[in-house]
């Protein structure tokens, strides 16, 4: 297990080591949009929204922000990324005759992408803790913590669509159909509650909405305690259950 | 110190109803050239990626260094380096880059890397290239890249898949040469190709594969002296070939047709001559008989037909 460990991380050395190769192309969307959405949405829309739950919409809006950072850097790192390492670029060819085995591979696939999402997440909620959306720094080692649990759900379901379309273009129709319903309808932009009850019921079944309600607890410093008992254990569930699919459906994938 | 590192017996892979090798059995031993040969879709590749684990065989019996590749593959994969048929570097990442990473995969403890690394460029003489990115190199440099790169783990077993694939005559002799030289350390080298030329200068021993299955076995010596002794004449096909069939029936010599010529084959050189001398005709080859015969004779086929 160990051995293991140590030959995964070699998969995140490397792909770490392409990711800082384009570092300011790569870094960039993960700036602007939280930074051009606080603008138009938070500021612009927002002017005419009074309050939510008690926050101006400006601070309602940036833990959600600093969420859906993570979500969409776990998405699209294990769907399109991963799809271009594993079809395009070839090297998993050439790793899977090293010591490095499709376990490894899977596992530093893994551990990269919760990496990255908490890298990302932190790194928004910084950048917004500078407008004084993030009430007490005490709180932000929390962060990364949110980013880590949301990007192995969201990291695992990209990962099994790369097991499961024929082609590239296909990571559209999940992008349209599971991610974006994901995006819009759990709580970033408004509180569920304003949904009829079905859906707030399916919106509270799914993991974006949890990982929303802790990292609003995170950043506005409220009932972080509850955040944690109650929503922290449905996104261990919801990793540890997709992580186990995308384990063996890529072992599955990988192996001839 | 055991002798044989590679004993396979049956080995046998389908992929749904596809056979993709049909109960191959072979032996390599330690410190020869082994060969592999075969047209495209013969099975090399397939048995290659059997014997590290990549592809499970569905049946037979299979060790590489005693370990069984679909129980213990890190065990074996820590005393190989393969040479993949896709160079599969990384495109983004420079020449040095990509080699370090590699190095850390075989283990090479960090301290020692950037050594190992800049002398196997050295020995390629990829070191002018070293801080650029991969896509600065031509086909040629990256396939020798890709060679050193399988030289970092200081493997007892190189596994070559198609090395010179592709490659200009120059690179390709190159590479022999780096080939010679790894036996001579002693290593044991695999070698998978579909240039029967190749294979004559570098094997020691070697097997010919044909839709799946092994059609010959031997040092390619006792191949060509056991199938097809003798010499060839190569004559154009046009108008007269039956003329030039029915002449070498008459003579019982050995005669194959494919798209590219009719090969006449006969004991002696001076009986060609005279065969060109009695038709009236000149061959456009005279030579002895090569691997390249031998394959045709074993499969009647022509070696750069898709299985």
């Amino acid at each position: 297990m160990l051995e293991t460990l140590r030959l995964s991380s070699h998969i995140v050395r490397r792909n770490w080591w392409v990711y800082r190769k384009d570092f300011l192309a790569n870094i960039s969307p993960t700036i602007t949009e939280p930074s051009l959405m606080m603008l138009s949405l938070g500021v612009g829309l927002g002017s005419f929204v009074a309050q939510v739950e008690g926050h101006t919409y400006l601070q309602y809006l940036a833990p959600g922000l600093a969420v859906s950072t993570a979500m969409f850097t776990a998405f699209f790192e294990t769907s399109y990324g991963f799809f271009v390492r594993m079809t395009y670029e070839n090297v998993f060819k050439a790793m899977l005759t090293t010591p490095i085995g499709i376990s490894e591979i899977v596992i530093g696939e893994f551990l990269w992408v919760a990496l990255k999402g908490a890298l990302m997440m932190s790194f928004v909620a910084l950048f917004l803790s500078f407008f004084g959306l993030f009430a007490n720094p005490l709180r932000f080692e929390l962060v990364p913590l949110v980013g880590v649990l949301i990007a192995l759900p969201l990291g695992a379901t990209g990962l099994l669509a790369s097991c499961w379309v024929k082609n590239i273009n296909q990571f559209q129709s999940v992008y349209a159909f599971v991610i974006s319903p994901l995006y819009f309808f759990s709580g970033i932009f408004f509180p569920v509650a304003q949904m009829p009850q079905a859906m707030q019921w399916v919106a509270k079944s799914l993991p974006l909405y949890h990982a929303v309600q802790m990292s609003q607890a995170i950043f506005w410093d409220q009932d972080i305690g509850y955040a944690f008992l109650v929503h922290a254990p449905v996104l261990l569930i919801y990793s540890a259950v997709l992580l186990t699919l995308a384990y063996f459906q890529l072992k599955k994938k990988l192996q001839s | 110190m055991q002798d044989i590192l590679v004993r396979a017996s049956g080995v046998r892979k389908h992929f749904g109803a596809f056979e993709a090798v049909k109960s191959v059995s072979l032996e390599i031993r330690r410190g020869e050239c082994f060969g592999l040969l075969g047209p495209n879709g013969a099975g090399k590749s397939t048995f290659i990626n059997m014997l590290y684990g990549t592809v499970l065989r569905s049946s037979g019996e299979l060790t590489v260094f005693g370990e069984d590749p679909a129980l213990n593959a890190r065990a074996i994969k820590r005393r190989i380096g393969v040479v993949t048929q896709d160079n599969a570097l990384d495109e983004s990442l420079t020449v040095v880059e990509n080699m370090l990473i590699y190095a850390a995969f075989v283990d090479v403890p960090k301290p020692e890397r950037q050594k190992r690394v800049d002398t196997l460029l050295e020995f390629m003489s990829l070191g002018h290239k070293a801080r650029g990115p991969i896509r600065f190199l031509s086909g040629g440099m990256k396939r020798r890249l890709v060679f050193v790169r399988a030289l970092l783990g200081n493997p007892d077993l190189v596994i070559l898949d198609e090395p010179t694939t592709g490659l200009d005559p120059a690179v390709r002799h190159l590479l022999w040469g780096k080939i010679n030289q790894l036996k001579s350390e002693g290593k044991t080298i695999l070698l998978t190709t579909h240039y029967m030329h190749e294979a004559e200068v570098l094997c020691d021993r070697l097997v010919i594969m044909n839709q799946g299955t092994v059609i010959a076995e031997g040092s390619p010596d006792a191949l060509r002296q056991q199938h097809t002794p003798g010499y060839v004449a190569v004559f154009e096909k046009r108008d007269g070939v039956d003329f030039v069939q029915q002449a070498a029936r008459s003579r019982s010599y050995q005669m194959i047709e494919d798209s590219s010529g009719v090969y006449v084959r006969a004991p002696q050189l001076t009986q060609l001559l005279q065969f060109q001398d009695d038709l009236k005709m000149t061959a456009l080859q005279l030579r002895p008989s090569h691997l390249e015969d031998v394959f045709l004779k074993l499969t009647g086929q022509e070696l750069t037909a898709d299985a």
